[in-house]
């Protein structure tokens, strides 16, 4: 299979090419839902590879008998890859893929590089539509300059796990927590808690909670970096004198699968993690077994949750941006996004939350009320050109502080200061 | 082997032998045990039930077959066999090329020490920085996400070794074997073929195990290249490595799947290229 | 004389040479074809502005990257960091290498089927053998802490002292077995004439080692160090899958940097400029390390 005279494909290109030059010209601004009419259209879409995209592979199904002459092409993969490839991607000259999600840190550096569709006019153009249902902050994610790039897929904001028949009640003060975990811990038993202080995304997107308990913040609403304040290094504080009473020993390089299994195994009480890791925890024939059906879920002590979130989006270069509007208008409509949170997906819109309905086929009306509770009040770790680099400067000082490699002062500091930069690092001057 | 000259059953010299091959066979033992030990750990997780593997290490369990059952019924399968042409194809290339223009820097020094050492540099540059353009690359002839394009990509780093590699085993093989076959009668091209390259055997055997590997174990190139249809072997395992934590039971059987059949493979393969012909080989 | 030192001490005209440029042309192809782009597109690169997310903004920048890399601690860790660990891990797969080397070659019938055992940790793809030994030393979950235990040992294998030199380990565990192969092709291409004149003399083992064996493996050893240093000195998947760099900056090595600066923070022009850095590092040192060993040998 050595490698072919590229000279036929070549041919191939150039006549793809040519024959999209002359074909209608796409134009973004004239939005165009209902049934669609007219030739076959495939459409590419690259999903991280997690189960609410299975729970949406179901519903392609249905989009697709309704709309008969759009077929859908889903390339399923994990989060870093992922990412490689839409970097990549959006670099070939043709389009790879039509539609693309975004995680939140993303969102502002893909949309200032032109690499996804502005979608304000396909919003208002689809009736019925009710974008303001979707929660605040996920909207606002989607949200650059005043110009929307994003809808809300599905959310990832952090919350308590806790194992309800150790713990009675969770704990809704930080300092409440950071003792009863303490306790728990030295009974010896099970620890009180496990952490996430892996350098980069995983210590920010567990800290982010402990920064917010204590009143700090990375930025303020005007986008300044506000990091460098006492309550920041007091939460920093809190976290590696928690660490050092109540984690699991040696745990300093644990991410989201370590902690996870020491949950499930029954080593942990409790972790902060993803709201939707509920179900899974609970679920009798997972990784917990017989603790399944023991773990609840409960807002961060404190109140506000870190958020994350993945929106979908249209690729800039995209050659069928109405189709891929009317897929992606399809299944985040108020109707599919019910069935779609039935079916377990993670909830985005506040009227599919307190749907009656939705309490009794999912999973009760606890956990919903608690997800709204938590979207009400969350914020993402850091929005913001380059935002991706900011949460690794963070997540890099955090750890060196956990790790005795840097002061607590130093770590914030510093941390402050070069976050400061890289938002500032928009073009060269 | 022995080395005792004298016959006498208990002299220290032979009780010295006897604790070097103790010592030795020690050694060897301690070395299959260390690479066997995460391999039977490997079979152990691709047998436990979910919960167990979130288990200590000791705990009991009751084996099952899904994971295998899930992980034979995916593509798995499919990548393997994609992995295993993409690292033939590009082992045989690099090979052919490797030996040929080795053995006319060795002895010739054709392009001098610029080439000698020039044939490295390429590869030293990081996969990271280097897969912008070939993927660039691979869009203009319209082999995004293809074979071919990983094969480019591999040979990068796989013909510059291979090369670099033979032409130390040629510099190791003295002069005489061909000044020898020249007397003889051997033109310089079959003086190479016939005399030289079986002497190298050993080597060319080696670098074919290696680049192969590198190719089989490569994850970035054949992501960023053929990531989506085209998947080969490290990036379906590496697909284990998810959001939500690592599939332990599903990424063991892929890993044994991996690891298995090139095993058995190797061993065929190493009779045929490591036979010792060190005893010489002036005519054939 | 070394049969390639002479080829590069004569002039070589006429035939010689003639056939020379045919045997390399292949090689000098397919390098061509496949490198010549890529090495100039990323040298474009390195002097420019050149960031994935803003690629309307590109600018010519010269030497302003290079410039910097000197200041840049991060870098400079890095770089540190990744010699240690290439150092470390290198060393002793060299020394373990031999020895297994030496060990199997000398087995009876079952030395095939040991050989063939020995060399699977290198069939494993890197990221998987990151991920394995990550579970394998866990406190928790891991088999070898438990073992340690027993003994009363109590190691944190990836805490911030030790967290490079596990990755060196975890290095040693995959590549070893290819210094041993290495080793192995070396030691069966030997003459044997040396051996046998050394066994009549009566030569002890240690003797014969020293003084026969191992010059007589010099330029093997040479060649399967410098491999597999170039190798080590792209370490990335054990880093990705297990420390990110951490804890602190302990485990932040070079491809690893170049990967975040180029991909998770767009500044490609930034990484290409490092990279290039890198390629010159490591030229000059195998050329040093080489011109060190041909001036011991003719010594």
């Amino acid at each position: 299979m050595r490698q072919r005279p590229p000279i036929p494909f070549l041919l191939t290109l150039v006549t793809a090419l040519a024959l999209a030059a002359c074909g209608p010209s796409d134009d973004s601004a004239t939005p165009d839902n209902g049934d669609a009419t007219g030739e076959p259209v495939t459409l590419s879409v690259i999903m991280e590879e997690v189960p609410d995209t299975d729970i949406v592979l179901d519903l392609v199904e249905d989009f697709e008998a309704e709309y008969e002459n759009i077929t859908l092409e889903v390339e399923a993969l994990p989060f870093d890859q992922m990412r490689d490839r839409i970097i990549t991607s959006s670099l070939a000259p043709d389009p790879t893929y039509d539609i693309v999600v975004v995680d939140n840190p993303w969102m502002v550096d893909f949309a200032n590089g032109g690499y996804l569709l502005e979608l304000d006019a396909y919003i208002e153009g689809t009736e019925g539509y009710d974008y303001e249902d979707f929660a605040e902050p996920l909207r606002d994610i989607g949200v650059v300059d005043g110009t929307t790039f994003g809808v809300p897929l599905y959310n990832y904001a952090l919350s308590l796990i806790y194992r309800s028949d150790i713990i009675d009640e969770a704990p809704a003060d930080i300092e409440d927590y950071r003792q009863l975990v303490a306790d728990i811990s030295s009974e010896g038993e099970v620890t009180g808690l496990a952490m996430q202080p892996q350098r980069g995304y995983k210590i920010f997107e567990e800290w982010a909670n402990w920064l917010y308990a204590y009143g700090g913040s990375l930025t303020d609403d005007s986008g300044n970096v506000t990091l460098d304040s006492p309550e920041a290094r007091e939460a920093l504080e809190a976290y590696i004198e928690t660490y050092e009473t109540a984690a699991p020993a040696d745990s300093l390089s644990w991410g989201f699968d370590e902690a996870l299994r020491a949950v499930a195994g029954g080593e942990a009480a409790s972790m902060i993690s993803y709201n939707w890791m509920l179900p899974t925890l609970n679920n009798p024939e997972g990784d917990a077994g017989d603790l399944a059906g023991s773990f609840a879920v409960a807002e961060v002590p404190g109140g506000k949750a870190a958020l994350g979130s993945w929106s979908w989006a249209i690729a800039g270069n995209s050659e069928n941006p109405d189709e891929a509007w009317e897929f992606i208008s399809w299944l985040t409509s108020p109707e599919i996004d019910k069935q779609r949170v039935i079916a377990g997906g993670a909830p985005t819109r506040m009227s599919v939350l307190a749907d009656e309905e939705v309490w009794s086929e999912g999973y009760g009306q606890d956990y919903y009320e608690t997800v709204a509770a938590i979207l009400e009040d969350a914020e993402p770790l850091a929005s913001g050109p380059n935002a991706e680099e900011v949460i690794e400067i963070v997540g890099t000082h955090l750890n060196a502080a956990i790790a005795g490699e840097e002061t607590v002062d130093e770590a914030i500091s510093r941390a402050a200061a070069e976050a400061e930069e890289a938002f500032a690092r928009t073009s060269e001057g | 082997m022995s080395r005792t000259k004298e016959p006498s059953p208990v002299t220290s010299r032979s009780v010295r032998s006897r604790l070097f091959t103790a010592l030795r066979l020690g050694f060897v033992v301690l070395a299959v045990i260390a690479v066997l030990v995460p391999f039977l750990w490997l079979v152990a997780s691709s047998l436990k039930p979910a919960p167990a593997l979130s288990a200590g290490p000791f705990e009991p369990f009751r084996p099952q077959l899904g994971w295998w059952r899930d992980v034979l019924a995916s593509d798995v399968r499919v990548s393997l066999v994609r992995s295993a042409v993409v690292g033939l194809v590009t082992v045989g290339i690099s090979v052919v090329a490797g030996s040929l223009g080795g053995y006319a820097i060795s002895r010739f020094g054709t392009g001098g020490r610029t080439l000698r050492f020039g044939v490295l540099s390429g590869q030293m540059i990081p996969p990271a920085v280097l897969v912008i353009p070939l993927f660039l690359i691979a869009f203009q002839f319209g082999l995004n996400d293809s074979l071919p394009a990983v094969i480019a990509a591999h040979l990068t780093f796989v013909l510059p070794l291979t090369t670099w590699f033979l032409i130390g085993f040629f510099d190791a093989v003295p002069r005489e074997y061909e000044e020898q076959a020249r007397v003889d009668g051997y033109t310089r091209f079959q003086a190479f073929w016939k005399v030289v390259l079986p002497q190298v055997r050993p080597g060319i055997g080696a670098a074919a195990i290696f680049g192969f590997i590198l190719s089989w174990n490569d994850l970035f190139y054949a992501l960023i290249l053929a990531g989506g249809q085209a998947r080969t072997l490290p990036v379906a395992i590496a697909g284990f490595n998810t959001f939500r934590g690592v599939e332990l039971g599903e990424m063991s059987v892929a890993i044994l799947l991996s690891a298995v059949p090139v095993l058995i493979a190797s061993f065929f393969v190493q009779r045929r290229l490591i036979q010792g012909l060190g005893a010489g080989g002036l005519k054939g | 004389m070394k049969a390639g030192e002479q080829g590069l001490k004569q002039t070589v005209t006429g035939a010689p040479e003639r056939l020379g440029r045919l045997l390399v042309m292949p090689l000098l192809a397919i390098l061509g074809a496949v490198l010549i782009y890529p090495v100039l597109f990323t040298a474009r690169v390195s002097v420019q502005d050149y960031r994935l997310n803003a690629l309307d903004q590109v600018e010519f920048i010269g030497t302003e990257h290079y410039a910097s890399l000197i200041t840049n601690a991060t870098f400079i860790n890095a770089l540190r960091n990744t010699a240690v660990f290439v150092v470390t891990a290198v060393t002793l797969e060299l020394i373990l290498g031999l020895a297994l080397a030496l060990a199997v070659q000398r087995l009876g019938p079952t030395r095939d089927g040991v050989r063939s055992i020995l060399l699977m940790p290198m069939f494993v793809t890197p990221i998987a053998v990151g991920l394995i030994f990550r579970f394998l030393l866990n406190q928790q979950l891991g088999l070898i802490p438990p073992l340690l235990d027993l003994f009363g040992f109590r190691i944190d294998f990836f805490g911030p002292d030790l967290a490079l030199l596990s990755l060196a380990l975890i290095d040693v565990w995959q590549w070893t077995p290819l210094m041993f192969l290495m080793m192995l092709a070396g030691l069966e291409s030997l003459p044997k004439a040396p051996f046998e004149a050394a066994r009549v003399d009566g030569a002890s083992t240690w003797f014969t080692f020293r003084r026969v064996t191992l010059p007589l493996l010099r330029p093997a050893i040479i060649i399967a160090v410098v491999i597999r240093m170039l190798d080590a000195l792209r370490v990335f998947e054990y880093v990705f899958a297990i420390t990110r760099g951490g804890p602190g900056q302990t485990t932040d090595t070079i491809q690893y940097l170049i990967y975040r600066v180029g991909f998770q923070f767009f500044r490609l022009g930034e990484a290409s400029a490092m990279a290039y850095v890198l390629v010159a590092f490591v030229l000059v040192l195998v050329a040093v390390l080489i011109w060190l060993t041909r001036k011991g040998e003719s010594a």
